[in-house]
């Protein structure tokens, strides 16, 4: 009667009992927290495994805890966590806002922030603007830890860096620097339960005078295999105050870049269209917050 | 590999002997027989399948039964009064119109007593949003969103829960 095909199933408490298992059957196994992805896999046979590791319920991996430098966000902190939090919403809103545009809210309560980068698909929400909110992504195993920049822990289409005895435990947030603010934006064939055609972040800084641009940071998913981080756009902006000429070129910059497909939700044409709509508007609207921030 | 495991469904403890594949779903359907819990699209997508598992609405037919041996769940045979009587969102349902078919009525009010109770004073498109995982495909919506704001509107007036 079991749609899925057998497993042994593993409920370790404790972070340290995670990192042992992982250590002995890692190379056997498969995490699970949320299931949201990981369920459907396994129903739709796209993968099998020997063991499931539920990580879902160990409490030193969730939770959302703000230090003097920013915040850290445990890996099975579920996405509606995050999309409730009031605590986060002034300083994190384009982790927030993405947050909010994943999936439908039962989905939401389910899905862990630390699931979303792990599973790395090229659509995924929250890598976006993790990167663009210069987040760490803090990797462990029984051999220590290592931390990594979320555009650099996806390699490809569910494939990522980790290896067969590490996991994404959390991830640490700085506080934002002065005049500086974060934007988020995704388009998808309907507002819930789509996968997004295209999605993007912003991030940008200004000098003391609240105008020019100091840094800047596009991010975009969904249009290749990984997030795409811009060259051109920083290149664009940096040193110069943004104006109409400007962010014209921003977008033409971000459609240079991106290298999408057609498949059933957008077409090729369109993403790229979509990708320089949404390069102007969220680069305008960090631009016009970070003034203000 | 099958183990004996508690389900707290409806205050209420089912001992259960399942596998580690089973499926929340099946077994409040098949093993206890409670089969308000819709199975729709398998998929995730739908929210037929909708419950409550410690007050948070989540989709049965994504999650493995053996992970809820220490969670409290809320079917839609638990939202009904102790004395058979309606529950006020069920009422609103009702007078509403927002039930036709019935196949995603469970997992609708589920959804929006689960949205009443983290906001109890919800906009139209927070109502929306908060549903937006339940697929119905017989109302058009408007009579549902019509009840849950009737519902919420009841809830602020006598604090009714």
């Amino acid at each position: 009667m079991n749609i899925l095909s057998n497993f042994q199933y593993h409920a370790p408490k404790t972070k340290a009992e995670v990192l042992d298992l992982l250590a002995d059957i890692g190379d056997k196994s498969k995490m699970l927290a949320g299931g949201t992805d990981l369920v459907i896999m396994l129903k739709e046979k796209m993968i099998q495994t020997e063991n499931v590791i539920n990580i879902a319920d160990v409490k030193e991996l969730s939770g959302i805890k703000f230090t003097d430098n920013g915040v850290e966000i445990g890996a099975c902190t579920t996405i509606s966590e995050i999309e409730n939090s009031k605590e986060l919403v002034e300083k994190y809103g384009a982790l927030v806002y993405a947050a909010s545009q994943l999936g439908s809210y039962q989905v939401r309560t389910m899905a862990t922030i630390g699931g979303n980068i792990s599973h790395s698909s090229p659509c995924g929400e929250t890598p976006a603007p993790l990167s663009a909110l210069n987040a760490t992504v803090v990797i462990e195993s029984k051999r220590g830890e290592r931390t990594v920049k979320p555009e650099d822990f996806i390699l490809g289409n569910r494939q990522n860096i980790l290896e067969k005895d590490e996991m994404v435990t959390k991830f640490i947030i700085p506080e934002p620097v002065a005049h500086s603010a974060a934007t988020y934006g995704n388009i998808g064939l309907r507002n819930a339960m789509e996968i997004d055609a295209v999605n993007m972040a912003v991030n940008i800084e200004l000098e003391d005078d609240k105008k020019t641009i100091k840094s800047a940071k596009l991010i975009m998913g969904s249009v290749a295999p990984k997030p795409i981080v811009s060259e051109g756009v920083p290149s664009l902006l940096v040193g110069k105050e943004l104006n109409d000429e400007l962010i014209e070129k921003v977008g033409e910059a971000a459609m240079s870049e991106a290298t999408p497909i057609s498949d059933v939700r957008a077409s090729a044409e369109y993403r790229k269209d979509v990708v320089g709509a949404l390069a102007r508007r969220l680069t305008k609207e960090a631009y016009n917050k970070a003034m203000e921030a | 590999m099958k183990q004996l495991i508690t389900l707290n469904i409806n205050n209420q403890n089912y001992d259960v002997i399942v596998t580690p594949m089973d499926l929340l779903v099946d077994v409040i359907r098949k093993a206890i027989g409670l089969t308000g819990t819709k199975k729709g699209c398998g998929q995730g997508d739908c929210g037929a399948c909708t419950v409550l598992i410690d007050g948070q609405p989540k989709l049965s037919c994504l999650t493995l039964a053996i992970t809820c041996a220490d969670k409290k769940i809320i079917t839609i045979e638990g939202i009904a009064n102790e004395d058979g009587t309606l529950h006020p969102i069920q009422d609103a349902f009702l007078d509403h119109g927002a039930v036709q078919c019935g196949f995603c009525t469970p997992g609708m009010i589920l959804s929006a007593k689960a949205l009443i109770d983290r906001n109890p004073n919800p906009s139209q498109k927070e109502i929306k949003t908060a549903i937006s995982g339940n697929t119905c495909r017989c109302t058009g919506y408007i009579n549902i969103v019509s009840a849950i704001e009737s519902y919420a509107n009841l809830v602020a007036e006598k604090g009714a829960k």
